[in-house]
């Protein structure tokens, strides 16, 4: 269970530029749950993503991880509580080009220090589970959007995380890519994963597969949990 | 932490699997890396033997020379400035040295003749070096002729060639009786060219030169410890083609320090926020850049030191004998002794390894700190 | 399964620290084996009265540098390259100007 409460942040303070990405927001997202944050861009859906996924640290309110306090740690133990409970998949799906497909899969386990011979079976079984491993020895800048975006799953659950983020996942992506992504979405909550969206498209948010959706406007949430 | 070994091999991973993506620049890097360090490291195992040899070999050199300066020169010295100078205490005995200098006008080099005591050479006949020996490919039993200095030629049995084992000292020997080389050079009796005396104790060389110059203010003793420094402050590196190549390389680090220092691209400032998105540490970053800094270094640093000896040792420094010889027509060809000096070595790895893996990982400082957010809203 | 890269990296440095090694044994045995040539190489010294390296020919002052006078070489000034480049890879000998003896 990831809680926060009265969570603000503020970009480029007491410079002209300045301004607040999400004002004052509490809500908890439970274990097990699908949850879409949705709203248009610029609506702070981004920012509360990175919070929610200890990436991003608020200028005030708290964060609570389980029943863990988890506001005021210092940086390594975010990273590592980062690396351990949320898999990231970003918009840009953020691959390292002139890598392969299984060596970007294996860099988010590099820090763990795990032994490479099964950390290299693992990556190849999740590629496997996504239909790729006949690209795992490929360089990703190769891979078709959809490779890539499969790609990046595979990098986000290489870790075994509890709690998947994902950023505008579709945003990428043709609507039968679409389609393909939300069949995923299904087999990682079936895997008892809890995942986290944020998104703008009706393939996502309007999905049945949602079990709360979250609206945001301006930083601030106009319409809490509505579960269907 | 049980599996930092594991870790670090990780990071290593992936700075190869990075660095092999731009094989041509990585690749350009080492060689010029590998040159620069294949030159300091020649031209530090040159030196270094040749003077080591030049310590060993030359402590068979008299123990005391002594010249006669006039105006300004040195000029031949009376052989009865002997007899005051065996009259000092602890000098156990003074013998004259005749021995000049010829050019041979037709191959347009120079000898040294010398008429030392004790070589048993008959009659019309000469010992040759053997610089000079395979130059003018004159061999034992040949005759030669040379022009004395009434300006008739002469003409000389080889007897024998100097050990080619020893041309680092005798290549342009030609060694005479010393009746014969008078009759030839002209040096008249009563002059040699300078005095060489044994001294009882070695400790006492500095005073009996004083007293040398006290006795015959004309008269300028050279001790055999000013010789050996004087082999020792050769090569020096502020000499000036030393000081040119040391520049050069000198210069090729501070273009590479500048590369890497001048900061990080916009591609790998983004990767390296990626890296943290996903759960990389700060120190993991520096980690990685210490890697890459080390991966060009350490082996350009072996490859060049390893090629470096092999051309200095095996190979007679061949690269480096043209530019000895300058214009010298008479060169001696001789092995090195391969005397290495750990502490040179050492220097050297921290004059090239150290400074470039410390320019590697400075500018990624601040880009190791960088909030992974930065991702996220790219 | 390829190698690791990190594998070939250790390998690569290993080889490379292995002939370093070798390169070490080889100038020590290589020294050792000098010794008599080198004590050879002293005894000429000894026997012809020798004070010089012959290592550059083309003037008095770098045949035997540990003769040279003020006058023949470094005229201008002791650093003076007449005879390039030995003449920039030699420098006067030490003794030079501090000897023994008074200057004229």
């Amino acid at each position: 269970m990831i809680k926060v409460t009265n969570i603000s942040k503020l970009y480029n303070a007491g410079r002209p530029n300045e301004f607040i990405a999400v004002r004052d927001v509490t809500l908890t997202v439970s274990l097990g749950e699908v949850t879409v944050l949705k709203g248009p861009s610029g609506s702070g859906k981004t920012t509360l993503l990175g919070i929610l996924g200890c990436m991003v640290r608020p200028s005030s309110g708290r964060i609570s991880l389980g029943d863990r306090e988890i506001t005021s740690l210092p940086e390594r133990f975010l990273t590592q509580i980062r690396r351990e409970t949320f898999g990231f998949i970003f918009q840009q799906f953020n691959l390292i080009k002139g890598l392969t497909a299984l060596e970007n899969v294996m860099i988010p386990a590099y820090p763990t220090g795990e032994r490479y011979a099964p950390l290299r079976r693992r990556a190849l079984e999740i590629l496997e589970l996504f239909n790729m491993s006949h690209k795992a020895a490929a360089k990703v800048e190769w891979l078709s959007g959809g490779e890539a975006q499969r790609v990046a799953i595979a990098r986000a659950l290489i870790n075994n995380p509890t709690i998947i983020i994902a950023d505008e996942p579709t945003a990428h992506l043709d609507t039968k890519l679409s389609h393909e992504f939300m069949v995923i979405v299904r087999q990682l909550r079936e895997g008892g994963k809890t995942i986290l969206i944020a998104s703008h498209d009706p393939i996502v948010y309007d999905s049945e597969l949602m079990t709360s959706r979250i609206e945001l406007r301006d930083g601030r949430v106009i319409n809490d949990g509505s579960r269907s | 932490m049980p599996h930092t070994l594991e870790k670090q091999r990780h990071i290593l991973d992936f700075t190869l699997a990075s660095l092999l993506r731009r094989k041509g620049k990585n690749g350009a890097l080492f060689t010029v890396y590998t040159l620069i360090v294949f030159i300091l490291a020649s031209v530090m195992f040159f030196t270094y033997a040749l003077k080591e040899e030049a310590s060993l070999v030359l402590k068979g050199a008299p123990e005391i020379i002594v010249q006669r300066t006039l105006q300004g020169r040195y000029a031949p010295i009376p052989v009865e400035y002997g007899v005051k100078i065996r009259g000092i205490r602890g000098v156990m005995g003074v013998r004259p040295r005749v021995w000049g200098y010829y050019y041979d006008p037709v191959f347009l080099a120079n000898y040294t003749i010398m008429a030392p005591e004790g070589v048993n050479l008959p009659p019309g006949s000469i010992a040759l070096g053997s610089g000079i020996s395979r130059m003018r490919r004159a061999y034992q039993g040949d005759t030669i002729s040379f022009t004395g200095a009434d300006g008739k030629a002469r003409n000389f049995t080889i007897a024998r060639i100097l050990p080619e084992e020893s041309q680092l000292l005798s290549a342009d020997l030609i060694l005479m009786a010393e009746g014969e080389y008078r009759e030839f050079s002209g040096l008249p009796p009563g002059l040699a060219s300078d005095l060489t005396l044994k001294v009882k104790n070695p400790k006492e060389l500095a005073t009996v030169a004083e007293k040398i110059v006290k006795i015959l203010p004309d008269s300028r003793p050279i001790i055999r410890n000013e010789i050996l420094r004087t082999y020792d402050a050769l090569f020096s590196w502020r000499g000036g083609l030393l000081i040119i190549i040391m520049s050069a390389a000198l210069l090729a680090f501070v273009i590479f320090a500048w590369d890497k220092a001048s900061g990080l691209s916009a591609e790998e400032k983004k990767e390296i926020g990626i890296l943290k998105a996903v759960g990389w540490e700060s120190s993991d970053i520096l980690f990685m850049k210490f890697w890459e800094g080390l991966v060009i270094s350490l082996t350009s640093f072996l490859a060049g030191t390893i090629l470096a000896y092999f051309h200095v040792f095996l190979t007679s420094a061949s690269l480096f004998a043209p530019v000895l010889k300058g214009w010298s027509v008479l060169y001696p060809q001789f092995q090195l002794t391969p005397f290495i000096n750990p502490g040179q070595i050492a220097t050297l790895f921290f004059l090239t390894v150290v400074p470039y893996t410390v320019t590697t990982i400075i500018p990624s400082w601040r880009a190791a700190t960088i909030d992974p957010d930065s991702v996220l809203r790219s | 399964m390829t190698a690791r890269y990190s594998t070939l990296f250790c390998a690569i440095t290993g080889t490379q620290l292995l002939l370093a090694c070798l390169l070490l044994i080889h100038a020590e045995t290589e020294t050792a084996a000098h010794q008599p040539l080198i004590r050879r190489k002293a005894e000429l010294a000894r026997t012809l009265e020798l004070s010089d390296l012959c290592l550059f020919t083309e003037a008095s002052y770098t045949r035997h540098l540990a003769l040279a006078d003020l006058r023949t070489p470094f005229q201008e000034y002791p650093m003076a390259m007449e005879h390039f480049p030995s003449g920039s890879l030699t420098s006067p000998p030490p003794h030079l100007t501090e000897t023994h003896a008074p200057h004229p």
